[in-house]
């Protein structure tokens, strides 16, 4: 394994280095205290890596077989659009996530998840710069009238509230938020990059091995933090509850399978050898990977409540809760424990876009009891908030008959074009979102 | 049997085979191993799986610069097996991939310390062809 390491040209690598100060304003607190966290890593570089010696060879879709091309100019114009569509998405969402994990950074109980935070927001700004470095290498004219400065220039301009990918234009209420995204909105990068490292354009393939690297670190610095709240949590604590915990992935999980696009779609980035999955596939085997979170929580929690248990046993008191709905004594009541929320629900966008389907896959009739059981469910700061007003709104539209149930998909980003954290952010549209949809973090 | 590089999925499921092999779970323990590996290199640190289960894992990593070996050294450092899945070579292919995966970031050589009183451990190191090498581990007791 080795890799190259490349510097964008100076004024590039100064713009991004302005966006971090302005957006990333501790990122020289996480440089001067990386060795009481990190003594044995490498201090944190802005550069991009390309890794060498990978397949060259196309490994999937029309053109499995071929070499892999080395510059957009040589693709045909439809699969070179496509891939600059998601080379820029991809750079939008890098840099948006971290707009997003700075409005609560600072509210974490606890240095150690704080720290870990900040180092994947750095390493989140690597992979913006990955991105700006395929945009600025490459020459992108046969499909795009912008040139790699003006792409550039429109991505560090964007801010939050002006993406039009679903889980970015959320805004974090709380410092669970920050963790329940790396645990959850993070895995799906892990697919999206998985995925890419087979893309037929060797330069998009080359970035993925480093930033999937630090990917499983933006995980762990989800379901770490998680699975000690979970413990606190069977041992009494008050602070991120089990409750809590089951309302934020609430929040998150169907922001995380809608990434993926619509559940039928995908074909054209296969046949083009973008990616080796349809969407549906990556969304399926992304749901069981949450699950097994859940499950894993779960088990710590019973685990804590009960010390005498061992693994196995925990597994057959998890079994006959869950499974058999059992009040088990020392441990507690099915319902004190956390589930995956069932995949039709809470959607917006794809196959089960507004779908009256509660939490454990029950269908409601009324829209109005669908939205009392949704308030029941989430944290009650997001239900306060704007996404989940726009959301309620189209819901009720759709409902009332006034509204296809496409067309209200594509009007949820719209209302991003308003407002923003900065009062004087201007509402640019960030990225394109098509039926293939899905971007990593 | 399939070998994979270490993930957060595996947390729960290696502290489960530590508690099998020592008899106390130590979740917060493995937490911090864990993701000490994933965050160093997650491609090197291995678990194996049978049926989707995990049945054994072993951590470690290229380092230069210890105790003055200054040339990239894969080092060994944190193995087991479910105990119910011992002698099916399941410790030697993990041993192996990762020596494969210790070559292509340039280490010739691969280093553990081992507890001679562990003769398990040590046992199972000799058979896959280490031996003692001229570093001499010291210890002072400084509760005495
Ligand atoms: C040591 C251990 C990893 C071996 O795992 P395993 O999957 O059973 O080993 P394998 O079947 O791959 O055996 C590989 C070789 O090691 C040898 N070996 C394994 N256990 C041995 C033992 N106890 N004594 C001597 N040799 C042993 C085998 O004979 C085999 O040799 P061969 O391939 O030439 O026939 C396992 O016993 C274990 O997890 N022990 C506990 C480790 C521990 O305490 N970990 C916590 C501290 S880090
Ligand atoms: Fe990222
Ligand atoms: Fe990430």
């Amino acid at each position: 394994m080795s890799t190259t390491t490349t510097r964008l040209p100076n004024r590039f690598h100064s713009a991004v280095e302005s966006w971090r100060e302005r957006f990333l304003p501790d990122y020289q607190f996480l440089i001067d205290n990386w060795e009481k966290y990190f003594p044995k890593d490498e201090r944190f570089e802005l550069v991009a890596h390309r890794e060498c010696g990978m397949c060259g060879i196309i490994e999937c879709g029309e053109e499995e077989g071929k070499p892999k091309y080395t510059k957009a100019c040589d693709m045909k114009p439809q699969q070179a659009s496509h891939l600059l569509g998601a080379v820029k998405a991809q750079a939008s969402t890098e840099f948006g996530s971290i707009q997003q994990h700075q409005l609560t950074l600072a509210r974490a109980q606890s240095e150690q998840d704080q720290f870990w935070v900040l180092r994947m927001m750095a390493e989140e700004l690597r992979h913006g710069y990955q991105m700006l470095h395929l945009l600025l290498e490459d020459d992108w004219s046969n499909v795009s009238d912008q040139s790699g400065e003006e792409m550039v220039e429109e991505i560090l301009q964007m801010r939050t509230g002006s993406h039009t990918l679903g889980a970015f234009n959320i805004d974090f209420d709380s410092f669970v938020d920050n963790i329940v995204f790396c645990a959850l909105i993070d895995r799906v990068g892990k697919y999206q990059l998985t995925m890419q490292k087979v893309s037929a354009y060797q330069p998009m393939a080359e970035s993925m091995p480093q930033m999937l690297r630090e990917e499983a670190f933006h995980l762990a610095t989800g379901v770490v933090p998680m699975r000690r709240w979970a413990e606190e949590s069977a041992k009494g604590e008050p602070f991120v509850t089990m409750e809590i915990l089951q309302k934020h992935i609430n929040k998150w999980l169907p922001r995380g399978v809608e990434m993926f696009g619509d559940e039928r779609g995908g074909g054209t980035n296969v046949r083009y050898g973008l990616k080796p999955m349809k969407n549906g596939e990556a969304q399926s085997d992304y749901y069981d990977e949450c699950d097994k979170v859940v499950r894993d929580l779960n088990l710590r929690y019973i685990r804590a409540r009960d010390e005498k248990l061992d693994h196995k046993a925990a597994r057959e008191v998890l079994r006959r809760m869950t499974e058999g709905g059992e009040t088990v004594d020392g441990v507690g009541r099915p319902e004190d424990l956390i589930s995956t929320p069932d995949k039709r629900f809470f959607r917006r966008r794809g196959m089960h876009a507004w779908e009256l389907v509660g939490a454990d896959g029950e269908t409601f009739e009324d829209v109005e009891e669908y939205i009392r059981h949704l308030v029941r469910n989430l944290p009650e700061q997001y239900t306060a908030g704007r996404d989940f007003k726009g959301y309620i709104d189209l819901l009720r539209k759709v409902h009332a008959g006034e509204l296809d149930g496409g067309a209200a998909s594509r009007e949820m980003p719209n209302l991003r074009h308003v407002g923003g954290v900065c009062p004087c952010s201007k509402s640019v549209r960030w990225v394109q979102e098509d039926a293939n949809g899905s971007v990593a973090v | 049997m399939k070998i994979r590089p270490v993930e957060d999925l595996d947390l729960e499921d290696i502290a489960a085979i530590d508690e099998k092999i020592g008899g106390t779970y130590r979740p917060d323990v493995w937490e911090r191993r864990i993701v000490y590996y994933i965050r160093r290199d997650p491609e090197v640190s291995l678990v194996a799986e049978i049926d989707g289960s995990v049945v054994g894992f072993l951590l470690g990593e290229v380092r230069s610069g210890e105790f003055g070996l200054e040339e990239p050294t894969g080092w060994v450092e944190v193995l087991g097996v479910d105990p119910d899945h011992r002698g099916q070579s399941i410790g030697r292919r993990l041993a192996e991939e990762m020596w494969q995966r210790f070559r292509s970031r340039g280490a010739k050589t691969v280093r553990t310390m081992v507890d001679e009183g562990m003769p398990q451990v040590s046992g199972f190191f000799r058979a896959l062809g280490f031996e003692p090498a001229p570093v001499t581990s010291l210890a002072l007791h400084l509760d005495r």
